[in-house]
């Protein structure tokens, strides 16, 4: 489905929407450009939990974790270019009661569940005033069965 | 009183780095291995590399610190390590090392907070640092205000609410394609352009608070530069002048109005982005307006080194508060709010 965002308020407002039908052990993975809106909409759905706590970039660190309503493992792995994800110790993660939301998946695409939701944060022509377009689709039927609900709820 | 020789140890991120500091002041070996050559080919810190790189270098890195220092491995007092924030494989490198060290010479071990060392950095170069003192820790990772009461203790005052200053710094110069690492490569190019042919916000300069915010700066800087393209007066070097200005205009002015806020008698600079010339300057032009001494480290000082946690590790020492054999390693901890090191 496709969502046209025109703010970085109804950003946030849409991850308030995908928290109501996210829950524990989901794995979410967000594309778009630098600057897309990737961790706000992350901020939106931690919002969304209940957390109220700073949501900030990962890049550097890697991943950050809010104790919202369930916790959620904010990944980035922008600078990972096709590294090997080893040492995060990502599988202990997502083997973990929590919602995993990973920035910049492609770059550690091998190592990550095949199953997922998939955001696809777009610019309008290269232009970073104007609105985006948010593709949600469904990477098999737990997720598929999540985007038909987002779908109703909207 | 005897002299008291620590050995640091510090590989939370690009660095692996070994030093003995005397008494927490004087710095008998500095020794740093950067791996910051191999990082620049995927343009950024690849953490498994980071981590296999650590274990390779940490040995002869730390041999090579006893041997600048003239000092055999019974001479040292303690271990200091590094044990929180950072990559998480890559500060296990170091702490595992630094136990085992501590274990067989029978010496206490100290954690160090990566950020109290690069704000101890100052200290280790400068004697007479006037307290209270205001402190900005920016690198890639962290955009701080840090207020000192005294020596050991901080409260964090303020912080950015999405990217690092040198996040920023890093995204931008890539999206530019000037090169990694950003600092430098923003600053070498600002150098031969001029602030202010296009112009780019001062965000969240207008807000009473010591809150930073460097994402949207960054979109800005990135949106520019598209419409710089599509008009074909695209000028890479005015662009990076004018996003260097507004980051270190923000990064200055919310410091010295955390500074006048806590009544603070001296400023300091700390961790990489300190480096930033342009930052230097500006901090210091508007602390002595204000008569505020401004303090920063020597640029090898600004970057990861381990004098650093060797150094702020003194503190703990004469305390006798030391770090359990079993302590841990924390990814994403910061400076803690209102407590001591440790």
């Amino acid at each position: 489905m496709l969502i046209t965002v025109h703010s970085e308020e109804e950003m946030i407002s849409l991850g308030g929407l995908l928290a109501r039908v996210l829950e524990k052990n989901d794995v979410v993975y967000l594309r778009g450009e630098l600057g897309a809106g990737k961790t706000t909409l992350v901020r939106g759905i931690a919002r969304g939990l209940g957390y109220a706590g700073r949501v900030t970039s990962p890049t550097f660190i890697l991943m950050n974790v809010y104790p919202a309503d369930i916790d959620i493992f904010h990944f980035d792995f922008y600078r990972l270019e096709g590294g090997d994800l080893g040492d995060l110790g990502l599988e202990d993660y997502l083997e973990k009661e929590g919602l995993s939301l990973i920035e910049w998946p492609q770059a550690g695409a091998a190592m990550l569940p095949a199953e997922a939701m998939l955001i696809n944060i777009e610019l309008v022509e290269g232009d970073y005033e104007r609105e985006r377009l948010v593709r949600l689709s469904g990477i098999g039927d737990r997720y598929q069965a999540k985007v038909e609900e987002i779908k109703r709820l909207c | 009183m005897h002299d008291v020789l620590i050995l640091g140890i510090e590989t939370s991120c690009d660095e692996t780095a070994a030093a003995v500091v005397k008494n927490g002041r004087e710095i008998l070996s500095d020794v740093v291995n950067s791996q910051i050559d191999i990082h620049s080919q995927f343009g950024g810190v690849v953490p498994e590399v980071a981590s296999r790189k650590h274990i390779e270098n940490i040995g002869l890195v730390v041999d090579t610190a006893f041997e600048n220092a003239g000092l055999s491995y019974n001479d040292i007092d303690a271990v200091a390590v590094t044990n929180r924030p950072g990559l998480i494989g890559a500060l296990l490198v170091g702490l595992s090392f630094a136990k085992a060290f501590a274990y067989a010479l029978n010496r206490p071990l100290l954690a160090v907070n990566h950020l109290e060392g690069h704000i101890y950095a100052n200290f280790l170069e400068h004697s007479a640092i006037e307290l209270p003192a205001l402190c900005l820790v920016v690198s890639g990772g962290h955009t701080s205000l840090v207020y000192m009461p005294s020596i050991g203790e901080y409260e964090l005052v303020g912080e950015t609410r999405d990217d690092a200053a040198g996040e920023a710094f890093d995204k931008v110069a890539r999206f530019l394609g000037l090169g990694y690492p950003g600092g430098p490569a923003i600053q070498k190019a600002a150098q031969k352009g001029e602030p202010g042919k296009v112009i780019l916000p001062r965000v969240f300069l207008d807000r009473n608070d010591f809150e930073f915010s460097f994402s949207g700066l960054k979109t800005a800087a990135m949106n520019e530069w598209n419409k710089l393209k599509r008009k074909g007066l695209a000028n890479v070097n005015d662009l990076a002048a004018e996003f260097q200005a507004a980051l270190v205009e923000v990064l200055v002015e919310k410091t010295m109005h955390a500074a006048e806020q806590f009544k603070a008698r001296s400023i300091l600079l700390a961790g990489g982005v300190a480096a930033n010339q342009e930052l230097r300057n500006l901090m210091k032009k508007r602390g002595r307006e204000q008569g505020l001494p401004v303090y920063y480290p020597s640029l090898h000082l600004c970057t990861d080194n381990a004098a650093m946690i060797a150094g702020n590790a003194h503190i703990n020492y004469i305390k006798n508060i030391y770090a359990p054999l079993n302590v841990n390693a924390y990814p994403g901890l910061i400076v803690p709010v209102k407590s001591t090191c440790g």
